[in-house]
């Protein structure tokens, strides 16, 4: 009982943290068709401008406000002046591309901020501990676990309900016909991957009382992003959910049940998944 | 006519004084060294550490005349931490650069890779960092050669700490990659010897998270769940700095086992955590800066600390102490000529910030001091210090030539 439960725990807080990550990328793909690589910098970049925002004003609240809408800004320009010019060409190009707006990312944080490892504080009112079976348990943690449902449920809510969400489901299904029927395509794309970024700067500021801050720490969650939205369905958001929940109970439960053999579940799962079910659990029929 | 020779004898001067520097300088073109540290990514604090300590060993011994008269070139390189692309860069340094000496490495993976292929580069290595035990054990060499301590050394002064304490159970969390696993292999090995009663719990109740880890709860739990007396702690890096963060506030520190981190007296470690570092913990660290008192120790503080701003890190004394290293055995072997300084290398003994340190002449490990201490705070000092702090000489930790399997060929 008490395994189980702080399994569950911890396996939710980092499932929720990768579903933000992912809500962003699956977004992103389902909406523009392109695969961001760059998304694991805008994680890091969400992380490094709360901690920027809280030297200048000591609040971790204002650097999670503030930060990730920067992000957006920034993601405004990136598709404006740069992602928009390769939309017609080969995909390998949408790759390249993106993929060096990660390095030049990654080297810009590394000149702005050093490569030293920085630690952010959690607010007053999460940084604290609550008993649990004779230990203490964060309750940052339960923090996670809470505003990643949240956040989903209102992109699900603005997406299935909203007159604006619908515009962007019916961009996303058929381009030619939105335009034709006068939406305005392309300022809608560079919303959406401003939302997109918006959600990777999120999660970024979320982890940061968690993780230390350090030059590529975007890196290192990418991978297991693309291993949620692959197993989800890529552009799918409820697939997203179900993955990241997937993803980090079998790696909280395998850590502690499968010894080594932990570290090959993700991948296993994903072969599983790409062998059995191609699109993913929640993916449309390509 | 007196004019004339007059003006000729000035012309003479005057040319004279053109190419005589000139000619000067071409015989005492610089000395080169080449550095290779993990310069970016998520480690690339430690390469920055490393780096300053270079630049201000070569600074220093530029302004004091160089090695043999002759000034010293510093380049340097980033590993990113991987065999391959260290491997690449080390070539480069070596046909491109054309380096007198090769420095560097902060990853075991990059050493244990990097080592062999020096057979074909033909330059001594001087490893400031990377503690795998093979690279002056199974893999030794005539070119490598390794100041720091090694993962050996470290984890028998570990041993001696844990034989101390009232813990007979111990399990162990490290990097998944060989670093990880042979300090666990090693700390068993010699905390039997010393205390024979000792258990230690099954590999199912071990803990080695990939080094791409940033959420370490499952492990926590899982640590905490096998009930030990004592844990072994081999993390590193920001690896580290998370770890210690999560299990804080999961109740791992709550004093109810024994935690012993090799690697916690690093100050990149210690100047991200500050407070957050739990008192009373014993870690330990290749160089303290406040290990010793001797004028060669205060200078380098002193310098480093108003070059700066920072405390010098064990990877700032590393590389600093390597190129005193390689001034030391060119100024015995009156030459640069690679050979001729490995082969002055081998028994080298010189006094460093550190201590002094002796190299072996049969498998290239220094002797040198493991620094350990428990973590706490003191008022002086921004970062955690360590209070008690125990210092371990060389000749005791350091296992005899006979157990290291260097099998040295000419």
């Amino acid at each position: 009982m008490e395994t189980l439960a702080i399994n569950m725990l911890n396996g939710l807080s980092w499932g929720m943290l990768l579903f933000l990550i992912s809500m962003g990328l699956t977004t992103v793909f389902g909406v523009l068709g392109v695969l961001n690589f760059a998304h694991g910098a805008l994680f890091m970049l969400g992380a490094y401008l709360c901690m920027q925002i809280m030297r200048i004003v000591p609040s971790f609240w204002l650097g999670l406000a503030l930060g990730p809408l920067l992000v957006a800004a920034l993601g405004v320009v990136v598709e404006r002046f740069l992602l928009r010019r390769v939309y017609a060409r080969d995909v390998s190009f949408q790759l390249l591309l993106t993929f060096a707006i990660l390095l030049v990312l990654d080297d810009a944080v590394r000149l702005l901020w050093g490569p030293a490892y920085h630690v952010v504080e959690a607010p007053p009112l999460l940084a604290g501990v609550f008993p649990l079976f004779g230990h203490t348990y964060p309750v940052y943690r339960l923090f996670l676990i809470v505003v990643g449902p949240l956040v989903g449920l209102g992109l699900w809510f603005f997406f299935q309900f909203t007159r604006w969400g619908r515009i962007v489901r019916a961009a996303a299904l058929d381009r030619e016909m939105a335009e034709g029927i006068g939406v305005r395509v392309p300022l809608l794309f560079t919303a959406v991957f401003a939302l997109g970024a918006w959600l990777a700067a999120l999660g970024g500021a979320l982890a940061a009382p968690q993780q230390s801050l350090a030059p590529s720490m975007g890196d290192r969650i990418i991978i297991e992003s693309f291993i949620v939205v692959v197993i989800g369905g890529l552009g799918s958001f409820p697939g997203a959910f179900v993955g990241a929940l997937f993803l980090g109970l079998l790696e909280s439960f395998g850590t502690v049940f499968a010894g080594q053999a932990q570290m090959a579940l993700p991948y296993l799962l994903l072969a599983v998944v790409l062998l059995v079910r191609p699109r993913g659990f929640f993916g449309r029929e390509a | 006519m007196k004019r004339l020779r007059g003006a000729l004898c000035a012309a003479v001067l005057v040319i004279l004084a053109i190419s005589l520097p000139a000619s000067a300088a071409a015989a005492t073109a610089p000395i080169k060294l080449g550095f290779v540290y993990i310069m970016s990514g998520p480690f690339a604090t430690y390469g920055q550490f490393a780096k300053q300590g270079a630049e201000m060993a070569v600074d220093e011994i530029n302004r004091e005349g160089g090695i043999l008269g002759r000034q010293l070139e510093a380049n340097f390189e980033d590993s990113t931490g991987k065999p391959d692309v260290g491997i690449r860069v080390f070539r480069k340094l070596v046909f491109q650069e054309a380096v007198d000496c090769l420095i560097g490495l902060d990853s075991s993976g990059v050493a244990n890779a990097v080592v062999p292929a020096l057979l074909q580069m033909k330059t001594p290595l001087i490893i400031t960092h990377a503690a795998t035990p093979d690279v002056t054990g199974s893999l030794c060499n005539r070119y490598a050669f390794r100041i720091s301590l090694n993962l050996d050394q470290n984890v028998k002064a570990a041993a001696l700490i844990a034989a101390e304490t009232k813990a007979d159970t111990w399990t162990t969390i490290g990097p998944d990659y060989a670093f990880g696993h042979q300090s666990w292999e090693y700390f068993q090995k010699y905390l039997k010897q010393i205390k024979p009663a000792v258990r230690f719990l099954p590999e199912a109740q071990t803990a080695f998270p990939p080094a791409k880890t940033t959420d370490f709860s499952a492990y926590i739990t899982k640590l905490m769940q096998a009930k030990p007396q004592g844990v072994l702690i081999s993390l590193w890096g920001g690896n580290l700095i998370d770890f210690v963060r999560q299990a804080d506030q999961m109740g791992f520190f709550s004093g109810e086992f024994e935690v012993l981190m090799t690697l916690g007296g690093a100050v990149e470690v210690l100047d991200a955590l500050r407070d957050k570092m739990p008192k009373g913990i014993w870690v330990g660290t290749r160089y303290w800066f406040l290990a010793n008192d001797t004028d060669r120790n205060q200078r380098f503080l002193n310098d480093y600390y108003s070059r700066y701003g920072q405390y010098p890190s064990y990877n700032a004394h590393g590389a600093y102490g390597a190129v005193y290293t390689y001034k030391a055995a060119v100024e015995k072997a009156a030459t640069v000529d690679k050979e001729t300084v490995i082969t002055a290398l081998e028994g080298l003994s010189l006094e460093l910030p550190v201590g002094p340190i002796t190299i072996r002449a049969e498998d290239h490990q220094a002797l040198t001091d493991a620094c350990w201490g428990k973590t706490s705070a003191d008022p002086a000092y921004p970062i955690p210090i360590l209070k008690p702090m125990r210092v371990f000489p060389g000749a005791e930790i350091t296992p005899p030539v006979t157990e290291t399997g260097c099998q040295m060929t000419p």
